[in-house]
């Protein structure tokens, strides 16, 4: 029984490369859904059951950062690990993110050996 | 544009080819750079934080697809390519400006990046390009790149 997966990425190359990537790394995954920015991804995530998303932070409509706000305000959302994959490499922004649950974050661009890892350490409990 | 400057653009750009499109670059003498044969594209994006400044990179068109192939492990006439060709080179300036902004500033400032946006260009922006003093010329897998850094002062 694989995961449902969100990906939220303005960037339809990041989500191609994240889909291939978890493929390449053999995660597990029963469903990929996609959206372009915090919204869309809200819009998927009162409709679908997901059990993992992935999320950019700079994008517009709706950042990652108000992704992230959104659902940490949600009773529901606020249980589904979230990993940040952005380009951002400050400390004081992950150390924020990772306090408002974040589960992990992964720098741009990544291996599919550190996606597995990842992924391992945020679902690994779960899928036990 | 100092030495150190220099090498620290060139580190990045290279890298990042090198991770995310398994191309191979090497900076160039501008002299010895081919000019821009039909047209090309330019992207650019803007940070602001502890340093506000803006970062550019143009290739030719031919380029953009190899880029996006490599990228996305496909053939560079799969249409998925062929339509995403320009989004994968927004994608690898986003990557490059987000690795020089922490070379630049260190790793705890929070920096704002701006959606990368871009342009057609042709010869003339091109020379254009290549006459500004700051632009560094790459070889990147046989074609030729050129990449701007603008730092503002505050």
């Amino acid at each position: 029984m694989g995961f449902n997966v969100l990906i939220v990425d303005d960037s339809v190359t990041v989500r191609a490369v994240i889909v291939k990537t978890l493929s390449v790394a053999e995660v597990p995954v029963n469903e990929v859904f996609q959206a372009a920015n915090g919204k869309e991804a809200l819009d998927i995530l009162a409709n679908s059951w997901v059990d993992l998303v992935f999320a950019d932070i700079n994008m517009p409509v709706m950042t990652g950062i108000e992704l992230v706000d959104r659902m940490a305000a949600d009773g529901l959302l606020q249980t589904i690990p979230v990993v940040i994959v952005s380009t951002e490499g400050s400390k004081t922004r992950i150390e924020d993110l990772k306090g408002k649950g974040v589960s992990a974050y992964i720098r741009k661009p990544f291996t599919p050996e550190l996606l597995k890892q990842v992924v391992d350490m945020v679902m690994g409990s779960q899928d036990e | 544009m100092n030495e150190e400057m220099t090498e620290t653009l060139n580190r990045i750009v290279c890298d990042v080819f090198e991770r995310m499109a398994f191309m191979f670059g090497e900076i160039v003498e501008k002299a010895s750079l081919p000019s821009l044969q039909r047209t090309g594209y330019l992207a650019k994006m803007g940070f602001e934080g502890p340093i506000c400044g803006s970062v550019s990179m143009a290739v030719a068109q031919s380029m953009c697809p190899v880029i996006a192939a490599n990228v996305l492990g496909m053939d560079e006439d799969d249409e998925f390519v062929t339509e995403k060709s320009l989004d994968a080179l927004k994608e690898m300036l986003n990557v490059i400006c987000g690795q020089i902004v922490t070379s630049l500033a260190g790793d705890e400032p929070v920096f704002d990046l701006s959606v990368p946006q871009v342009v057609d260009i042709g010869a003339d922006e091109w020379k254009s390009l290549m006459d500004q003093e700051e632009s560094l010329a790459f070889i990147v897998d046989d074609e030729p790149v050129l990449f701007h850094l603008t730092l503002e002062s505050r």
